[in-house]
Formats: C-alpha cells, sequence, structure tokens
C-alpha cells in the first residue's frame, strides 16, 4: 500500500503532522503503538517555561535543541498557527503568544503554561490570583484529586477556600468497584441527562463563591457536557488536572484522530513497525506486526514514536538505542551518568534521542537518511520538565517537518 | 519527677523490637527508641530468607543449629510473616558435585532435613531453575518479610505494655558515675530534646551500636560489611534456589511475596558510609551474572529496585585488627566487661536468630533487675499469628484481591481491618492490593505517620510501578489524617525521591520507561518538585 | 512461546491505567476488577499462589480493546484468558458445551433444519433453553441452513475451480457452513469472477474461538492442530488461506500461538481475510474489480474487536468505498456486546445489551440501509438489537458486483 507519507507515532506530534500533511493533500497513514502520552495530560501546552515570555526562554537555548534547529523566525510563524490549528480539531484554548500564564497542579502549586484548555483553571501572567474565595470540590471515594492540597495551595496566596465532596447516587455502582474509581469512569458516567443534577450538586457550594474549582472527569468523548456543566453552574466552573488517565487528554486525541481521519488519514492503532527496507540512503517501505508481509510504502516517514514510556527509545544494560531501524541516538555511554541521584534534579536521560540534523533527518550508521525525519519526544536535545518545552517541541517540531514536505494538488 | 522505665532498647530494627517483646512480656517496663522508622537499617534491607541453617552447615555448626530451630519456631509464632516454600542446593556443571555428600552431611548433624533429589524432580518442583544442574537437594529453607516480622513484634511489645518513640535518636547516654541511668533524644521531626531514665539500657543498634556503645563509654569493634541485592519485578521462583558450594556472592534467590530477590555481595565498607550506600554498577552487573545462573529467566526479568543493607561484623572481644571475627550472637555485659553498670548490648546474630538475641538480652537485663520470669516468645504466637477458628467467605461471596492480599499481610489481625463502606475497599496501591481500609489501619493501629511508615507496613509502593499512582493517593490520605497538607506534600516528594534511589541503579528497560512515566506525572503534571527538599537528597 | 511457558508481558505495564478507559465491561459491570487488575495485577499475585484467581475474570468478553489501548505492549487480553484456562474452577455447564461446538451442533442441526429453526423460535423453548441451560430468553438463535455449504461445494462448485490457473484454499468457518451458506458462496462468486479457483482444506474444524472462551482448551488445542496441519498442507501448494470471519482469522493467527501455545509463525502470514488479500490485488493493480451501477445504498461499517486488533478494517472499508453506489460511512469503533458466545448466556444478557447501547443508537440514528461487518456474531447483535440488516463486505461485493464485466475485465 502507498501513502506520500507515513508517520510512526499517534500521539500528538504524530497526529499535528499528520493533519497538516492531510490539509496539504497529502495521503497520509499514521501507525500508532498504543495510546499516547496525552493520556496523561495535564490541560496545558507549554512553549518553553524559563522565563515570562517563551520566546526569550527559547533565545537561551543552546544549538542541539529542536528550537534551535527550528529557528526563531520559523518558531515565530509556526507558532501562531496552534491556537487556530487546534480551534479547527474543536478544542479551545486559552493564553497569548508571547506571555506564559500559569496552570494550578494537582499539588496546588503553580506552573508556567503556554496554552491551556479552556475549561481549566488558570492564573494570569502577572501571577495575580483572580479569585478571592472559591469552592473546590471533589467526588467523594475519587482518590486521583485531592483537594486538601489545592485549598493549600491558594489559601497560601491568599485565597480562601472551602472544600467539599459531592456525591451522586449514580457513582454508586461504579464505587462498588475497587480499582476503577478513576476519572475516565467518572467521565463515562457523568454525561447527558446527568449534566443537570451534577450542576445541582456543584450549586450547593457556589453560592458565595468567586469561582468553583473540580477535578477534570467530565467530558470524555466530546466538549458539549462541560459547555453545558458550565452554563449550569452559577459561578464560573474550572478544572484542575488529575492523576492519570487525564479526561480532556484523552478527548484531545480522540478529536485529533478523529479530524485527521476526516481529512482523509488512516489511522492504524495498536500496530507497531517491526521492519523497514532501506535503500540508496531511503527508506522505502515499513512492514507492522499486524500486517505481517504487506509493505507500506511511502515517499516520506516521520518518526514521532515518542520517548522511552512510548517505546520510541528503548534501553537495556549496555546502552540507548532507537528499536524500529536502529538509527543513531544522542546519549550517553556509562550508564551511571544517565542519572542524577536527587529525582527532582535535571535527569540526563530525559534529553537522549534520535540524532538529527538541522532538517530534522535521522540517521542510521552516521549516514543521513533523506526521506525519514524525527518529531516530537523522540527528539534528543531538550529537557521537556526542566525548559517546559516539551508539548511545544512535539507541535511545533511536527509543523515543522511538514513544512519541509510537498503539498500535493 | 521522671518517668522511669525498667529497660530502655535502643533501635527499631528486628533485634530491638524481639528484645521490647520480651522485655515486655516478662513484665518490665519498656521503652523502644528508633531514630528513623522500624526496619530503617539493616533488618528491611536483607534477603528476607527463613535460613534452614544449610547454607552455614558446613562452616559453621552452631549457627546452623540456631537458624533451624529457630526457622520451626518462627513458623510457629510468626505464621503470616513466613512462606514455607522449601528451598534447593543446586550444584552447577562448574560446582563440584562431591561437595553435595559433605553438604548433606552437615545439614543432618546440625538437624536439618536435607534430601538429595534428582535433577529432573528439581526442575520439576522449581521450573525456573537452570536446567544444566547436576545435582539438588532439598533444604527446609523458605521467605521470611521482615517488616512484617519486626512490626508485629513491636505491636505485640505494645499490646504488652511497652511505649515506643520512633524518629528519636539517642545523642547522649545518661550516666551517674559510671552507671547508665538513661539516654538523652532529639525528634528527629520536631527537633526537640528529650531526657529519659531507666534502670537498664540495651544497645540493640546494629552497625550503629557501634557508636552508641562509644556514647556509653565503651568501645565494641564493628565492621561495616555492605551486602547488595536486587529485586526483580515478580516471582520468578517459588522455592528458594541456592548453590551447593562454599558460600559466595550472589548464590541466594528468594521469592518473597509478589517479588523475588537476588543476594548478596559482600564487601567491607568504611564505618562512614553506613549511612549513604551506594549500589555499584559493577555490583549490579555481577548480581545478575550471578544470578541468571540460580535461574536464566532473571536475564529478561525487569528489575524493580537494587539496594544494600550492612551487617555488622562484630570482632571477637577486643580484637581491634576486626580480623578475628564472631559469627554468632554477641550479648555483651558492660558492667562485667568495662565496669559500666545498666548498659548491655546485643549485637551480630542474624534476622534469623532475633527471638534467640531478644531472649539472651532479656534474660540478662532480668537477672539485672532481679526479675524472675521465663522466657515465652517461642511459644506465645506474635499478634497475626494466632490461630483462628473464623472461617473464609462462602465460595459464593468474591473476594477482592486487596482483601486476599491484606489477609496474607496482617494475619489473622486482619479482621481489624475495617471496611465500613465501598470508599474503603477502593484500592489505593493497585499492584499490591492496598485498599484504603489498610491504609487507615496502618495510619490509626500501627503507627503510620509518612508514606514509608506505609509501606513497610503494608507493601504500599512496593510493587511493579513502585508509587508511581499509589503515592499520592496515600498522600492525600495522610494529609487528611495529619491534616497539614504541605508537610505530606513535602512527605510525598521525598518518598518518591526514597524509590528513585532504589531505582536508578537498574533504571534501564521499563523500569527507565517507568521512572519516566513517574517524572511526566509527579513533576510534570503535578508539579511536586516544588517539595522537594534538597538537603535530604 | 512454547506450551507450558508463562507469558511475561505483564512485566511490561507501566500501571498507566490506559487499558482501563477502553474496557467495555468495566463501564458496565462493577463486579469485573478491570483489565489492569485482572491482568498484569493480578497475574502478579496468581504467581505466588493461585488462590488469588478470582471467577470475575469471566466477565472478560476477550475483545483485546485493553491491548490495542495499551502503550507498553502487554498482551492484557491473553494474560487473562490464559489464566481463566490455567486457573479457573467453573465447571463447563451443558449449555457451554453446546456453546461452544459450534460445528458439532452445526451438524447436528443442519440436518434437520426446518425443525430446529422453528423449535428455537418458538416461546416454549425459548424459556426452557432460559431455565434449563441459561441461554437469554431474549435471544434470537442463528438460523440453521438446509445445506450445508460443503454440500453445495461439491456439487455445484467444485468442478468449475479446476479451470483457474491461480488458486487460493478457503477456511469457510461454521457459521458459513452451517448458517449462512450464501457468504461462502458469494466468496466462490467474488473469487471465481477476479480469477481464481478455490480449494476447501483438506480437513477442517471450528477455529477453536467458542472453546477458548467457554474453558474448552484440550479440545481446541486439538482442533487447532488439525487446523494448522490442513492449512499448511494448502501453503505448501503456494495457496493462501482465506477467510471471511474477522474471528476465526484473528484465532487462528493469534490466539493459537498466544493462548493455545501452538507455533503458528510459519503459516501466520497466509491465512487472510478474504476482503485484505483482495484488496491488496486491486491495489497493486493485478486485478479489477467492476460494479453495478444501480447498486446504491447507505453502509456504515462496524469494526468487530477482533478486527480492530487485527488492525484490518482498512482493506474491508476500502473494499465497499470502491462500489461507486455507496454512499459510506464509518461507525465509531466499540463493542457491540455479543463477543461470541458470551452474549448468549443468560448472566450476560443484560451487560451484553449495556455494552452495545452506543453503537446500537449510532446506528439507528445513521438512517442506513444496511451495516457491514467482518463478524458473525456481531451481526446477530446488531440485528436483533437494531433491525438494520447486517452483511459482511464480501456479500454486499458480491451483490454489488458486475460479474460479467469483471470476468472479462480479468481475462489476460
Amino acid at each position: 500500500m502507498k501513502f506520500d507519507t507515513i508517520i510512526i507515532g499517534g500521539g500528538l506530534s504524530g497526529l499535528v503532522a499528520g493533519i497538516d500533511l492531510s490539509r496539504k493533500g497529502q495521503k497520509c497513514l499514521i501507525v500508532s503503538s498504543g495510546q499516547s502520552a496525552l493520556h496523561f495530560f495535564s490541560g496545558s501546552f507549554e512553549l518553553c517555561s524559563l522565563a515570562d515570555n517563551p520566546y526569550e526562554g527559547i533565545a537561551t537555548l543552546g544549538a542541539e535543541h529542536p528550537y534551535s534547529k527550528i529557528g526563531a523566525e520559523s518558531i515565530a510563524d509556526l507558532s501562531a498557527k496552534v491556537k487556530p490549528l487546534f480551534k479547527e480539531v474543536g478544542i479551545t484554548l486559552k493564553g497569548v503568544k508571547d506571555a506564559n500564564h500559569w496552570r494550578i497542579t494537582p499539588m496546588g502549586v503553580l506552573k508556567r503554561a503556554w496554552l491551556t484548555m479552556d475549561e481549566y483553571g488558570t492564573v494570569p501572567a502577572d501571577g495575580v490570583m483572580p479569585w478571592k474565595k472559591v469552592a473546590v470540590l471533589n467526588i467523594d471515594g475519587f482518590l486521583d484529586f485531592h483537594t486538601s492540597y489545592i485549598a493549600a495551595g491558594l489559601e497560601a496566596k491568599g485565597v480562601e477556600c472551602s472544600v467539599h465532596a459531592i456525591s451522586m447516587p449514580e457513582l454508586e455502582r461504579l464505587r462498588m468497584n475497587p480499582t476503577e474509581m478513576r476519572s475516565t469512569n467518572i467521565a463515562k458516567t457523568l454525561t447527558g441527562d446527568l449534566i443537570g443534577a451534577l450542576a445541582a450538586r456543584i450549586n450547593e457550594y457556589a453560592h458565595d463563591v468567586d469561582a468553583v474549582l473540580m477535578p477534570a472527569v467530565v467530558g470524555l468523548t466530546s466538549s458539549t457536557d462541560v459547555v453545558k456543566l458550565k452554563e449550569k453552574v452559577d459561578r464560573p466552573l474550572h478544572f484542575i488536572a488529575t492523576l492519570p488517565p487525564s479526561v480532556p487528554g484523552i478527548r484531545i486525541q480522540m478529536m485529533l484522530k478523529k479530524h485527521f481521519q476526516k481529512l482523509g488519514g488512516v489511522y492504524m492503532l495498536g500496530d507497531s513497525v517491526v521492519s523497514g527496507e532501506f535503500e540508496g540512503g531511503k527508506l522505502k517501505s515499513i512492514k507492522t506486526n499486524n500486517h505481517g508481509d504487506t509493505e507500506f510504502k511511502a515517499d516520506n516517514f516521520i518518526l514521532a514514536s515518542g520517548s522511552f514510556f512510548s517505546k520510541g527509545l528503548a534501553s537495556d544494560i549496555d546502552g540507548v538505542y532507537e528499536p524500529i531501524f536502529g538509527l543513531d541516538v544522542d546519549s550517553l555511554d556509562v550508564r551511571s551518568e544517565w542519572y542524577e541521584r536527587n529525582l527532582f534534579d535535571a535527569q540526563p536521560y530525559m534529553s537522549f534521542g534520535v540524532a538529527t540534523d538541522n532538517e530534522f533527518h535521522v540517521k542510521k550508521n552516521g549516514e543521513r537518511i533523506e526521506n525519514v525525519y524525527a518529531t516530537g519526544s523522540v527528539l534528543s536535545g531538550f529537557h521537556p520538565m526542566k525548559q517546559g518545552c516539551g508539548a511545544g517541541v512535539s507541535i511545533l517540531s511536527a509543523l515543522y517537518v511538514s513544512s519541509l514536505l510537498k503539498t500535493i494538488r | 519527677m521522671f518517668k522511669e522505665y525498667d529497660v530502655i532498647i535502643i533501635g527499631g530494627g528486628i533485634t530491638g523490637a524481639g528484645t521490647a517483646r520480651d522485655c515486655a512480656m516478662r513484665g518490665l517496663k519498656t521503652l523502644l527508641i528508633e531514630r528513623h522508622d522500624l526496619t530503617a537499617g539493616a533488618t528491611g534491607r536483607n534477603h528476607g530468607l527463613l535460613h534452614s541453617g544449610a547454607r552455614y552447615a558446613v562452616t559453621d555448626q552452631e549457627s546452623a543449629e540456631e537458624c533451624i530451630r529457630e526457622n520451626m519456631t518462627l513458623r510457629k509464632i510468626a505464621r503470616h510473616c513466613v512462606e514455607e516454600t522449601d528451598g534447593l542446593f543446586i550444584t552447577l556443571p562448574e560446582d563440584d558435585l562431591k561437595f553435595q555428600d559433605t553438604f548433606i552431611q552437615s545439614c543432618l548433624k546440625a538437624g536439618i532435613r536435607a534430601e538429595a533429589i534428582d535433577p529432573a524432580e528439581a526442575i520439576r518442583l522449581e521450573p525456573s531453575v537452570n536446567k544444566a544442574l547436576t545435582g539438588a537437594v532439598r533444604v527446609p529453607d523458605g521467605a521470611v518479610d521482615p517488616f512484617r516480622l519486626t512490626v508485629a513484634n513491636v505491636f505485640d511489645a505494645q499490646l504488652h505494655g511497652a511505649e515506643v518513640l520512633t524518629y528519636h535518636e539517642v545523642v547522649s547516654i545518661l550516666k551517674e558515675g559510671y552507671r547508665v541511668v538513661g539516654v538523652e533524644v532529639i525528634d528527629n521531626q520536631s527537633k526537640e530534646k528529650k531526657t529519659l531514665r531507666s534502670r537498664l539500657v540495651i544497645n540493640a543498634g546494629g552497625i550503629w551500636g557501634h557508636a552508641i556503645a562509644e556514647m556509653a563509654g565503651a568501645t565494641v569493634n564493628m565492621f561495616p560489611a555492605k551486602g547488595a541485592l536486587l529485586i526483580f519485578g515478580h516471582r520468578v521462583n517459588n522455592m528458594v534456589i541456592n548453590r551447593c558450594r562454599k558460600p559466595a556472592d550472589a548464590d541466594i534467590l528468594v521469592p518473597g511475596d509478589t517479588i523475588c530477590l537476588i543476594g548478596t555481595t559482600s564487601s567491607r565498607l568504611p564505618y562512614d558510609q553506613i549511612d549513604d550506600m551506594k549500589v555499584t554498577p559493577d555490583e549490579v552487573d555481577l548480581l545478575l551474572r550471578e544470578g541468571a545462573k540460580l535461574a536464566p529467566e532473571l536475564a529478561d526479568t525487569r528489575i524493580l529496585r537494587a539496594y544494600a543493607g550492612v551487617r555488622p561484623l562484630v570482632a571477637a572481644d577486643n580484637d581491634p585488627s576486626g580480623r578475628s571475627i564472631s559469627r554468632g550472637i554477641v550479648c555483651l555485659d558492660h558492667e562485667t566487661r568495662d565496669g559500666i553498670p545498666g548498659f548491655i548490648t546485643i549485637t551480630g546474630g542474624k534476622l534469623m536468630t532475633y527471638r534467640l538475641m531478644a531472649e539472651w538480652a532479656t534474660d540478662l537485663a532480668c537477672k539485672k533487675l532481679g526479675v524472675d520470669k521465663k522466657c515465652q516468645t517461642a511459644e506465645i504466637c506474635l499478634p497475626g499469628s494466632e490461630e483462628t477458628k473464623t472461617e473464609k467467605k462462602s465460595s459464593s461471596q468474591h473476594v477482592w484481591l486487596g482483601e486476599k492480599a491484606a489477609q496474607g499481610r496482617h494475619g489473622s489481625r486482619s479482621t481489624n481491618i475495617v471496611v465500613n463502606d465501598e470508599n474503603d475497599a477502593s484500592l489505593v496501591c493497585e499492584c499490591e492490593g492496598v485498599s484504603v481500609a489498610e491504609v487507615n489501619y496502618a495510619i490509626e493501629t500501627l503507627g503510620a505517620k509518612n508514606i514509608i511508615n506505609l509501606r513497610r507496613r503494608t507493601r504500599l509502593g512496593m510493587g511493579t510501578c513502585q508509587g508511581e499512582l499509589c503515592a499520592c493517593r496515600a498522600s492525600g490520605l495522610l494529609s487528611k489524617a495529619n491534616g497539614c497538607a504541605k508537610k505530606s506534600a513535602e512527605d510525598l516528594a521525598s518518598f518518591m525521591n526514597e524509590r528513585w534511589k532504589g531505582m536508578f541503579p537498574v533504571a534501564w528497560g521499563e523500569t527507565l520507561a517507568e521512572a519516566q512515566f513517574t517524572a511526566w506525572i509527579y513533576e510534570g503534571v503535578c508539579g511536586l518538585d516544588a517539595f522537594d527538599k534538597k538537603e535530604e537528597a | 512461546m512454547s506450551k507450558n511457558k508463562i507469558d511475561t508481558s505483564f512485566e511490561q505495564c507501566m500501571k498507566c491505567t490506559v487499558c482501563t478507559v477502553y474496557c467495555p465491561v468495566v463501564a458496565v459491570n462493577p463486579d469485573y476488577p478491570g483489565p489492569k487488575q485482572a491482568g498484569p495485577d493480578g497475574e502478579r499475585y496468581r504467581l505466588k499462589n493461585p488462590l488469588f484467581y478470582d471467577e470475575t475474570l469471566d466477565l472478560c468478553l476477550n475483545c483485546k480493546r485493553c491491548e490495542v489501548a495499551c502503550p507498553s505492549n502487554v498482551k492484557i487480553g491473553d494474560i487473562i484468558q490464559s489464566a481463566r484456562l490455567k486457573y479457573g474452577t467453573h465447571k463447563p455447564k451443558l449449555r457451554d458445551y453446546i456453546l461452544a461446538n459450534t460445528d458439532v451442533m452445526g451438524s447436528l442441526a443442519t440436518t434437520m433444519a426446518p425443525v430446529v429453526n422453528f423449535t428455537l423460535g418458538l416461546k416454549p423453548v425459548k424459556s426452557v433453553m432460559d431455565a434449563v441451560l441459561a441461554v437469554d430468553h431474549h435471544r434470537t438463535f442463528p438460523k440453521y441452513a438446509g445445506q450445508k455449504f460443503e454440500t453445495w461445494f461439491k456439487r455445484h462448485a467444485l468442478k468449475k475451480q479446476d479451470t483457474y490457473n491461480n488458486k487460493v484454499s478457503y477456511f469457510h468457518g461454521c457459521y458459513a457452513n452451517y448458517n449462512h451458506p450464501k457468504l461462502a458462496k458469494d466468496f466462490v462468486k467474488i473469487m471465481n469472477a477476479i480469477g481464481y479457483g478455490v480449494n476447501l482444506l483438506e480437513k477442517e474444524k471450528c477455529c477453536g474461538v467458542a472453546l477458548i472462551s467457554n474453558g474448552f482448551k484440550d479440545q481446541a488445542q486439538k482442533q487447532a492442530e488439525l487446523n494448522l496441519s490442513s492449512i499448511r498442507k494448502a501453503v505448501a501448494r503456494g495457496e493462501k488461506v482465506l477467510t471471511t470471519s474477522s474471528t476465526c482469522t484473528f484465532t487462528m493467527r493469534d490466539e493459537y500461538e498466544h493462548i493455545l501455545g501452538l507455533d503458528n509463525a510459519d503459516v501466520r502470514d497466509s491465512i487472510n481475510l478474504a476482503t485484505k488479500f483482495i484488496y491488496e490485488l486491486v491495489d497493486a493493480g493485478e486485478i479489477v474489480l467492476k460494479f453495478k451501477e444501480d447498486y446504491v445504498k447507505r453502509i456504515a461499517y462496524h469494526t468487530p474487536c477482533h478486527m480492530e486488533k487485527l488492525g484490518w478494517a482498512l482493506y474491508s472499508t476500502s473494499l465497499v468505498r470502491m462500489i461507486p453506489g455507496v454512499n459510506f460511512m464509518m461507525l465509531d469503533s466499540q463493542c457491540c456486546g455479543i463477543a461470541g458466545t458470551y452474549g448468549f448466556k443468560k448472566e450476560h444478557y443484560q451487560d451484553s445489551q449495556k455494552i452495545g447501547e452506543g453503537l446500537f443508537k449510532q446506528i439507528i440514528d445513521s438512517q442506513l440501509d444496511m451495516v457491514a461487518t467482518d463478524c458473525e456474531t456481531c451481526k446477530w447483535q446488531i440485528e436483533m438489537s437494531t433491525g438494520v440488516p447486517v452483511e459482511n463486505p464480501i456479500s454486499i461485493i458480491a451483490d454489488a458486483l458486475d460479474v460479467e464485466a469483471t470476468v472479462k475485465a480479468n481475462q489476460k
């Protein structure tokens, strides 16, 4: 089977590339081995969290950083496309281009963010809390969200908090299962006609507060329930991220995928690429586990297979490698140098990834593969958490590589 | 007026715990002091092997005899801490099969049932064993959970009136003249100092007992011996597997609860490093290489963590060189030895012989205090191991994993884990099946104050993911119980850091992927790095 | 994997809980521990002590949607199925035997089809089945045909097959043989039209999917070995072995190895769904399909769970979309709830219908002429629950095919 571009990896980076290329008329295939890291989404995309202005932070990054390969001018162009792209997919993001705002984490601390899903609670760039008094709610018995942390964090910033647990008879059935009182199952329960009843329960605590904060446990497959709930709650309602799985993250994943398919893209989930046929410095075709001896051919390939968690990178006792094609990786040879003893220090392994040139062409045995590009967290040279740039690298590297590939028709 | 105890025991490892139980059972007014948590030292950092004594039979008959006696005792009094798995001593092609005869004879002489079995039979009994084996001997080895055993001893001591102070560190020994009359401690959490008086002080500080003796003015020469171990993700083996040869590095593979562990290495360690032990890449490589000889599957099995414990090797009395090491139990009466009345040191020995060590120390204490009571610790069951008449639920009733797992961990006491409603049955730790109710039980009854305490009392965070979701859930419950969110958040950060310390020496493959996932959640989504206290790192 | 080795893919579990998001059972039945707990979490405990096995694992549909979702390649569904076979203490009931042995029942029933169909449709019989056999009385039993496909083939089609140079073998499965020979006939019609002759396998037994899910592992192994040996002979003749059921295909390609521990690596790639085989020929330009202009229908495709796992919906949908008069729609990929024999059991009936609810609603709301799907049990479930007719893509192609034009186009 023949495609214009085959993308390996169906997470944020792969889907953004797939959508952008499909818009250019390309026939794209995405091969995704399992669901993506969007399932653990915080609610916010970060561009660069090193400074109040993300572009100022980007200017301080070294040459090995993917942003430096893209270049300041392209970064500015491409980053302007992010909000409209998600709007087209059906996801409203808030935030301005050149100033980070703050998101409220489940531990009640503030972290810099660039674009945040509309339904989440945020604090403006100046750090001034937008509320004097809030109600912090949880679903009774939901262990993946702790109101005490949120309340303590907000109170330290001068916001008066009242904490409440709400219950609904419809959740009792779910509660009977000791392992399944989880965000997504709550979202599957609290939907449709129940939104009104949920709003009524929330409104019991919404009298004299400026806002209501609650865990992101509504709106698994579309934002309809979220919009309806916000309408029916008397005060502004904001979500705060939960422990995984992330309900809004899964929704983003589903909507990106649907949009990609609507544009004619083929998405193969639960399949993994097992081999590739190289010829004359180019990748000709790949084979997958599910399709056995069937060959998938393409003019170009994008490796958006993620980092260690997603198996885009693999490691064993002897070293780090790229498991599909055996591409060159940037890593350290001595195992003990992969780590810092303190968990919260900048862990060197987080910056490992496949080696690329300035146009994100990958290399194999030192040779550039001219039709294979890498995007997203499989790339080397950045630290998603310490530099606060994980989502930014995923999205912008995908848009950048897409911009290098041709428009069909 | 200070409250005066009959006896203060320093050290919340298994020896101190056993001694506290024995003293309390004999009616002594007892206080147990531990500077960190129970089992924080060598007790929580070993194989968890219920030695049959076979390992010592050829080299040390006395230890072997002690082991098999205590082995049989623990099966009776600590049923819920023990797994009766039996063990194999296998001969590999590179070993001398002739050693097997000597080995069996020595075992039988020490009273250890040892029976040579056909290699094919050994493979049938334990399918994970190296198929190249040329001989096998079956012995009554088993597994013992040192956390559970220690907590049960302390719990029973408390039931007999003993008091326990964890996170209290002895900073000096109080003396009147030469006589020891108590200790001065600092509360490691509030930094508050306290003076505690007693008629006797028993030093059960393991390797740290060296420094405690020094505070009292006595010299007990101890030499730290480091032993590193690896924990694997699941039970590869169901019987203990040993090598049938003279004891060497990495030649014991022990199944324990849901995991198995290989150990140990053995190396002398400078005394100033005992609080900061690192497992080196060389040690990891050695353990893996040798471990795979016992069970080849280990080479491809996920490793959860690496850790090292430190054994106190006690120099035969007054040999400062350390060349002549005492292998057995050392119970020192400092009154007769050093002219320091009121001070006893109990050390040497091993996890297996803790009860006997406690008996010796308590016998001596009773003699000093003029108490004439017999030791009963070998006859009376520990809490959780009592015979019960309560029958299992009818088979039609569905029992969740969490409930079954808790029965295993708390034995007959698991009936005290109260499940009031569905929320209580909810699992906090899914890998190890720890429910909200069990966490609450550990907080209310077993004295758990932080997540590390909870881990040692329930196995929370000890499974495959090493606390990736459960730590945060547990932290929320603790925050509710102790009412301080900031303290709980800091506790969570330090717990995750403690897990990481054991993970990074083996962080490749799935363990590295798990570490990355955990970092995304805790640092990325949650922002837990804001609560990291750098000085603890 | 050999017959006795334990699958340690549970070690790869990152505890990320993604599997539980996509489990259809968890969403409707709180008694089911969920794929993570029943699979990788539970497995560690079962290795410690088989007493940790939990009979509620029977609630697993074996839909494998957990495996498809898993980012870490954990064979969650396989772990659960293997645990059921290894530790399950439930004795299979007479009912399970009847449901599991689709081919034995099929041969008995076909000979007496009118009587059987009539009887199975009677209210009193349904309530007896409900009460005595615990087969839910709401269920409509698939009708049995009066003449097996095999009989028809030997009488009416066999001779002609020798006239073709290209050959394929056909694994018809129980359904096409006993209940719905039209599907098999449609398959032969298409293959012949594109210039391929059809051989039956030397011997064919039920693929064994129902035996596996009802706990008859030994029998499943025997049948699997027999099928593999027939398939090997066909492959040795240079023929691909084609099927018209996603579940049979999936079972023979993947479950034979993962659950039954049989080595099928040598023939796995040769076992193909007919739609995949045909699509690839079209894609490679080797054949051409010509369709009737007056075939105009609005058709939506439902992805059966095992098709989702195979990842082959692409081929079936691409073929159906080639029909010019088809207004095509893709339904959201979700379980219909039947899961083979699962939904027939009285104890599962309610769950089964609840699982399918969303799908049924989407179908009813979409104003369709027909639903296309590659699985026979999905067909029964959807037809019973929505009233919308359901056909295999092969039958749809066969109906829409302009046979004469196609034959002509493919004559070289």
